[in-house]
């Protein structure tokens, strides 16, 4: 009997590759024919698991193109980028990625920025409760200091950009949606993607408020975040949108 | 090894998404919960939030189907750490794993996956669950599996290895009901001689699912009632082993809370027939 690491490597093969099954002959019971079969259903588990994780983590896109098609997405997905965790939630992060390559969906061309869009949504369901804040704590910040805050935000909190009406999209296919399906193709979009408690929230997010965002999202101070901001959108207000992320409560602290 | 967390006994259902509101508006008189560990390897947010409720309210069991306890090359210790930390955060009643391997260089198939059973595997599969014993500080049931295909130069059953592998590691074992009979069927063996290999005291928690027929095969789906031979062997166990923890296990196609309730009730009339202590 060979060693089990090379059984469970021809198995892993056979899973992959049915044309590669017959070698597992030499180890498992049966005929041929019985475990051909009896592998395609592990086969079979195999994709519908990659495919259960990708529809949790991808609601919208598989209800923007169907089931069927969404099984087919997700088939060809896991067969390009499996799976390396037994944690099934942090499968999928490359979806976007795959779709924007895929040559069967290129006709929807938003596809890719909704799915950078629902992976950061999944990745806030899942992340860290926000701890509170109080903004009166910033009072003792010398105003020679205010530009060095290094503002801590909530857990999960992102901004997605697009070419494309994303959160429109988003919004018309959320369970609960009552209104209107219209859809204005021409509309670019940002999303800001925060929880909201234990619910996540997504909203159609400012040019010059994703700008700052972005750059404080990535460890710039108050100033140099407010700095870049002002001078891709000159109507950038810091104030307006500071109001509005402590009411939030999407600031969870600060660091000088 | 002594499990820190309070033992249960009685009947309980596994508690999917969709049942979360209803179980918490009902309470219905249940002696434990049980949850996939995986689904909430999460920092936080609802879903660690609404097992926190269901915590407070009952004993939970953590049953987890990602370790791949029986890959040959390596045991993932960054998913044990994430099962530790969930196991911190809810001290669960029980913590089970199955007898099988699901990762190979680095790809995971997300599946439970059959293992030769010779001595070889015995000794890999004692040393992981030394393993993760000492990582969790308590004692783990392993479950016995249901399999599609089995392996030429096995060396003794399935049942005759998780008895010895408790035997060696002090582990527990969780004995799935169905899946005897899904391979009992599959394979072609009496279940009922498999059940006397195994030691009464050993086993922690018994499972009971439903699974579908496809041609010459038995499927393990979680996904229908619990069928008359496999309710006749529950009670078999039963009779054999005395009264144990038991779960009903649905994943698929999950009917109304209901209907899990009333397959619960149906184990534990027939469990109430038994002594929780095994008859000589």
């Amino acid at each position: 009997m060979p060693e089990l690491l090379d059984i469970q490597a021809g198995f892993a093969a056979a899973l992959r590759d049915r044309d590669r099954t017959p070698a597992t002959q030499a180890w498992l019971s049966g005929d041929g024919a019985l475990i051909d079969r009896r592998m395609a259903i592990y086969r079979a588990n195999m994709v519908a698991s990659a495919e259960k994780a990708l529809v949790a983590a991808y609601p919208v896109i598989s209800q923007v193109v169907g089931d069927e098609f969404f099984h087919g997405l997700a088939r060809e997905y896991q067969r390009r980028t499996p799976s390396t965790s037994g944690d099934l939630s942090t499968f999928g992060e490359s979806f976007g990625q795959f779709l924007a390559k895929f040559e069967h969906t290129q006709s929807l061309p938003y596809l890719p920025d909704l799915a950078r869009l629902e992976w950061a949504a999944h990745r806030a369901y899942g992340a860290a409760d926000a701890t509170d804040f109080d903004a009166a704590a910033l009072a003792v910040v010398d105003d020679e200091q205010q530009a060095a805050i290094r503002f801590q935000w909530s857990p999960g909190l992102a901004v997605v950009g697009s070419r494309y009406p994303i959160v429109r999209i988003w919004t018309i296919h959320q369970p609960g949606h009552a209104g209107e399906f219209s859809v204005d193709w021409d509309r670019a979009e940002i999303a800001l993607v925060a929880r909201d408690g234990l619910a996540v929230s997504i909203a159609d997010c400012g040019a010059g408020d994703a700008a700052f965002l972005e750059a404080s999202l990535d460890g710039a101070p108050l100033g140099d975040a407010a700095a870049t901001a002002l001078q891709l959108h000159p109507d950038f207000d810091l104030g307006a949108l500071l109001g509005r992320a402590f009411a939030a409560r999407l600031v969870c602290g600060f660091t000088l | 090894m002594t499990a820190v967390a309070t033992p249960v006994s009685g009947t309980g259902i596994g508690l999917r998404q969709p049942h979360y509101r209803e179980v918490f508006e009902r309470l219905p008189a249940l002696a434990f919960l049980e949850v996939h560990s995986e689904n909430f390897f999460l920092d936080g947010g609802a879903s660690l939030h609404a097992l926190e409720r269901a915590r407070a309210a009952y004993p939970i069991s953590l049953h987890g189907v990602g370790l791949s306890l029986g890959s040959a090359d390596r045991l993932a210790d960054d998913h044990l750490a994430k099962l530790k930390r969930l196991v911190e955060r809810v001290e669960p009643a029980l913590v089970s794993e199955h007898l099988c391997w699901g990762a190979i260089g680095g790809s995971h198939f997300n599946d439970l996956l059959p293992l030769p059973h010779t001595g070889a595997t015995l000794a890999l599969l004692a040393d992981r669950i030394d393993r993760v014993q000492s990582a969790l500080k308590r004692r783990i049931l392993v479950e016995n599996l249901s399999a599609y295909v089995e392996f030429r130069d096995s060396e003794m059953t399935e049942t005759a290895f998780l008895a010895e592998l408790a035997r060696r590691t002090g582990c527990g074992l969780l004995l799935d009901i169905n899946n005897l009979y899904v391979n009992a069927i599959n394979f072609g063996f009496d279940p009922v001689a498999r059940l006397a290999e195994l030691q009464g005291d050993a086993i922690g928690q018994i499972h009971l699912a439903g699974h579908a027929v496809v041609d010459d095969c038995l499927i393990d789906t979680h996904g229908s009632l619990v069928c008359d031979p496999v309710w006749l062997l529950y009670e078999e166990a039963c009779r054999r082993f005395g009264a144990k923890p038991t779960l009903i296990e649905w994943d698929t196609d999950l009917p109304a809370l209901d209907v899990l309730l009333s397959q619960a009730a149906q184990a534990s009339v027939i469990a109430s027939r038994f002594d929780e202590v095994a008859h000589a």
